[in-house]
């Protein structure tokens, strides 16, 4: 390269000097700056290539490198917390072949409360405050993803396997436990001869999938309109292992020394519901179950108030998903 | 519910710690919030059930622990000293509308002093969290907190024409109540009163006129059952919840009024010190209350819960809990006790079988229930992959109420009625989402003023709008990006977001779905007018990306531009394309590059058109390999670099044949659009 553009007589740039003469004697001043400059652009380019090329080779005593610098930081993006928790149970309630039906969150309020033996003018909906839509008197916020299990015994014939996923919505002030939106997972399964100990069998083999393998299970007498009988399920604590860990039951944060967790709602389907449904409750019997992520995301992952979820704050995102 | 340990110990004589008896509740279904001591005495804040209203009394909490150990017995007050005996007189009750109130009974009595409860009444009524009042009126609430019916207790002297009447309130009608305040009434209030005006909100609340005071001297007990879904509504409508409206809201046992009036006179007995006899007494019961029984075969309970509990524990179980067992071979006819209103079915009578053997014997078993055909859920599969390619460029994903501001919402949709909540929770969160693009821009905010250099987000999630009476949901992707498109870093070119990037982003979104996004010039009020575009997928429009206009940025106080999208998912999971095997071209191609000048005013797509139009057979594909603007090129015009491949499918072509094809091509080509070949 250097001979062929430098070299001293074949030299392109050497020709293009020896032909100076041809100008005007007022231009040739102007064209030796450029051909100078075009001399000079080539040697520097030629040196810096020389340069690179030892950089490459590793040998150039120039090329600083500090190998302990911190490499470049390329971004990597997460999921919510609470998209992925529930990403992982739909995961473990697919492998135990249920599939995810997935309804309207504005929803009929018959659905929503009548049919699941909530009538109007029940106490219990005293316990759900319910946002109500201008306009659209039928109509509720589901305050449950419950009203898709009706939808699907409306319109499927047992065996029903189903997870229902999917936001739900109550009247409830933002505070550290309580979000007028909130996510939860219910199940559904409806066949003949099912029997409350199916319902723990299951419940047993999704928590200890998802918390771990030494979880046990308590059921505790409960109350839900759409359920009878009806179980609050506590699991045992993960953290402190009921007291069997390296943690004593009494200092731990999770369980605040309780050693147990509330985590699901869950029963054997009312027949009064199945009946509403379609299904004939002298034939078919079934269980249900419902929990909210939130909930999991505040226990297993430490998080200390539920606004946080919300506030789609980066410092909170990047720490998990 | 509070329960006084001490008073409770009274009706069943166990023998626990604390600990242990919330142990034994929580067995039964009953949850502690907590335990207090009032005075020396240990009282129980219990929550109960809105099925259980017989749980709302210290009767309802020991006929449970007593069912619970067969060694234990219910012991209720003795009452049979007072004697209740219709006694002729000149009063009378009428109830109205029988379905209204189920029974009403009621007595009168004379020549009283108005005095203070006895000390320790008065200190179990505080430990209950009721301020003692006066003998009469304490005589009421212990009776309640007692047994669980809710008493009423007039000044006689107060009510005229010698009657009470249980009656729905006329239009017009107000009453002073005992809190002082005035209601206007309506034909949804059941009243109780005399013979011209009303007295009390039936269930609910005492009016101010009729109650005791310190110089009453004759009272009339009230002792009733009404309906429960009548109070309810009354008690909603004027926004009040007493103790009365909420046990009769839930249900009273109808048999119960007798037996409340009976302790309340005992009870008065005892602080006025001489035994008292009603002048007066009615008991009107108009359709007497029939507990059809329930049919429950005697293998059900084991059938249904996979325990093993034998028939006759069964029935012991049912026995103690006061039901009426009628054996009839391999079932029973099951009447449940007239307090426990919430059992009808027999899944009910499982229940209780269950809880009182304990659910602690319950094991699991897997069942094998089965769906028959597995419904794949591609769509949920390939929202999975959108996910993780919007994460792995960098995206943090977001969840964001699907409520707002009514403004927010008028960001995206200045024009349209936006679906409104009836009861928000504020102005702020009053209105359903018509997009989610606010919500974005509002996180990106609240990001920007922590420092963040690098906010890129994106959400799914629903939008809402009305079509008709129709309410349609919609899935939506946004996404959004602001700020720098790395960390500062020496080595890398500093670099911020601009709409390149994020339609770039966009382009290999749909990639991943088999799917060429296509870039249309439109206008939308959330972009700016200049960098607007409309993404179509295979022909369909399928949501909108550009700049987000500086009004809408201004609002959410974002100095630097934001580049957002906002595309309809289910058009998008629609058009994907799926995977089939074509074969390719194994003869050597051929590239030819092709470098033009063309007119500003022409666009990238008429280029795009014209090849399509024009192309030889041979040419396989193209490309685009540089848009150039420079001192070199005229002001009026663009340089761009194309590169051709040629390919037959079933030779080699010749150079001669390639560049025979190219130079007549790209001829036509320069001639179609006036382009000047460089």
């Amino acid at each position: 390269m250097r001979e062929r553009y430098l070299g001293r007589k074949k030299g392109a740039v050497s020709q293009l000097l020896a032909r100076l003469k041809e100008f005007a004697p007022a231009d040739k001043p102007r064209a030796g700056q450029a051909v100078n400059g075009l001399k000079a652009f080539i040697e520097a380019s030629l040196a810096a290539a020389l340069e690179r090329r030892a950089g490459d080779a590793g040998g150039s005593a120039s090329a600083w490198r500090d190998h302990s610098l911190p490499p470049s930081e390329l971004p990597v993006g997460r999921l919510h917390l609470i998209a992925d928790i529930q990403r992982r149970i739909e995961d473990i309630f697919l492998q135990l072949g249920y599939e995810i039906a997935v309804g309207p969150e504005i929803e009929l309020e018959d659905y929503n409360f009548t049919k699941l033996n909530i009538p109007e003018h029940h106490p219990a909906r005293d316990e759900q405050d319910t946002f109500f839509l201008e306009g659209h008197d039928d109509r509720v916020l589901r305050t449950h993803t419950s009203p898709m299990q009706v939808r699907y015994m409306l319109e499927h014939k047992p065996p029903l396997k189903i997870i229902s996923p999917g936001k739900a919505f109550r009247k409830d002030d933002p505070d550290a436990t309580h979000s007028p939106c909130f996510h939860q997972v219910e199940g559904l399964l409806v066949e003949r001869g099912i029997r409350f100990s199916h319902l723990k069998g299951t419940l047993e083999a999704f928590c200890r999938s998802f918390f771990g393998p030494d979880i046990v299970l308590r059921f505790r007498p409960g109350y839900f309109p759409f359920t009878e009988p009806s179980a609050e399920v506590d699991i045992s604590c993960f953290m402190c292992r009921s007291g069997q860990g390296a943690i004593q039951a009494g200092d731990c944060r999770v369980c605040k020394g309780s050693g147990w967790l509330e985590i699901l709602g869950s029963g054997m389907v009312h027949p009064r519901v199945l009946g509403n449904c379609g299904i004939d409750p002298e034939v078919y019997s079934g269980f249900a179950f419902g929990l909210g992520i939130e909930r999991v995301a505040m226990i297993k992952y430490g998080v200390p108030d539920l606004r946080l979820l919300y506030e789609n704050d980066l410092r909170l995102l990047g720490q998990f998903g | 519910m509070k329960i006084n340990v001490d008073y409770l110990k009274r009706f069943v004589a166990f023998d626990l710690d604390d600990a242990a008896l919330r142990d034994l509740l929580a067995g039964l279904g009953l949850e502690t919030a907590e335990t207090l001591r009032i005075g020396g005495e240990t009282v129980l804040d219990i929550e109960t059930t809105p099925n259980r209203p017989d749980w709302l009394s210290h009767y309802g909490i020991a006929r449970e622990i007593a069912a619970r150990d067969p060694r234990l017995r219910f012991v209720p007050m003795d009452l049979s000293a007072i004697k209740l005996s219709a006694a002729a007189g000149d009063f009378a009750i009428r109830i109205e509308d029988a379905s209204d109130c189920r029974r009403y009974s009621g007595c009168i009595v004379r020549d009283l002093k108005v005095k203070e409860s006895p000390p320790d009444v008065q200190q179990l009524l505080l430990s209950l969290g009721l301020r003692p009042i006066s003998d009469i009126v304490d005589v009421s609430n212990l009776v309640m907190m007692t047994c669980g019916q809710p008493l009423h207790i007039f000044d006689l002297e107060q009510l005229q024409g010698a009657q009470v009447r249980v009656r729905r309130a006329r239009k017009g009608e107000t009453l002073r109540l005992l809190d002082e305040r005035d209601v206007a009434l309506d034909g949804g209030h059941l009243l109780i009163a005399d013979a011209s005006r009303p007295l009390a909100l039936a269930g609910i609340m005492g009016g101010l006129a009729s109650g005791i005071g310190p110089a009453t001297r004759h009272i009339f007990i009230e002792s009733a059952c009404f309906d429960p879904v009548v109070i309810r509504r009354g008690a909603r409508s004027l926004g009040l919840k007493t103790d009365a409206s909420y046990r009769f809201e839930r249900g009273m046992d109808a048999e119960a009024t007798l037996p409340a009036l009976q302790m309340a006179l005992l009870l008065l007995s005892r602080s006025q010190g001489r035994a008292l006899t009603p002048s007066f007494f009615q008991d009107a019961y108009p359709r007497p209350q029939e507990r059809p029984a329930i049919r429950l075969a005697k293998d059900f309970p084991a059938r249904l819960t996979g325990m093993d509990i034998p028939a006759a524990a069964c029935a012991a179980i049912l026995d103690r809990l006061g039901f009426h067992l009628n054996d009839e071979g391999d079932h029973w006819r099951v009447t449940p006790p007239s307090h426990r209103v919430d059992a009808e079915f027999k899944e009910d009578l499982v229940e209780e079988i269950s809880r009182i053997h304990g659910y602690d014997h319950l094991q699991g078993e897997m069942p094998l229930a089965a769906n028959p055909v597995l419904r794949v859920d591609g769509a949920r599969d390939t929202v999975q992959r959108l996910k993780c390619q919007l994460t792995d460029a960098g995206f943090n994903e977001v969840i964001n109420y699907v409520f707002q501001s009514p403004e927010e919402n008028g960001m995206t949709e200045p024009q349209g009625s936006p679906l409104t909540l009836k009861n928000p929770l504020g102005r702020d969160l009053s209105v359903m989402k018509s997009s989610l693009l606010a919500g974005l821009l509002r996180n990106t905010a609240a990001n920007a003023n922590q420092g963040v250099e690098r906010v890129a987000l994106f959400e799914i999630g629903r939008v809402f709008r009305r079509q008709g009476q129709q309410l349609l949901e919609e899935q939506r992707l946004a996404a959004s990006v602001y700020g720098r498109q790395q960390k500062k870093d020496w080595r890398l070119p500093e670099q911020e977001f601009d709409f390149a990037w994020l339609q770039a982003q966009l382009a290999a979104l749909g990639r991943r779905l088999r799917l060429e996004l296509a870039f249309c010039g439109g206008t939308h009020p959330a972009f700016a007018a200049g960098c607007c575009f409309r993404v179509e997928a295979g022909g369909r429009a399928c949501g909108w990306c550009g700049e987000i206009a500086p009004a809408f940025r201004a609002a959410c106080k974002l100095e630097r531009p934001v580049f957002a999208c906002e595309l309809d998912l289910e058009t998008l999971l629609a058009c994907r394309g799926d995977g089939r095997f074509r074969a390719w071209n194994r003869f050597p191609a051929a590239r030819r590059d092709f470098t033009f000048l063309m007119a500003k005013s022409r666009r990238y797509e008429e280029l795009r058109a014209a090849i399509g139009r024009l192309r030889p057979a041979v040419l396989e594909s193209f490309e685009l390999a540089d848009v150039f603007q420079g001192p070199a090129v005229p002001e009026d015009k663009v340089s761009f670099s194309m590169s051709f491949t040629y390919r037959a499918p079933e030779r080699t072509l010749t150079g001669d044949e390639v560049n025979g094809n190219h130079a007549e091509f790209t001829g036509r080509l320069a001639a179609a659009l006036d382009l000047i070949q460089r």
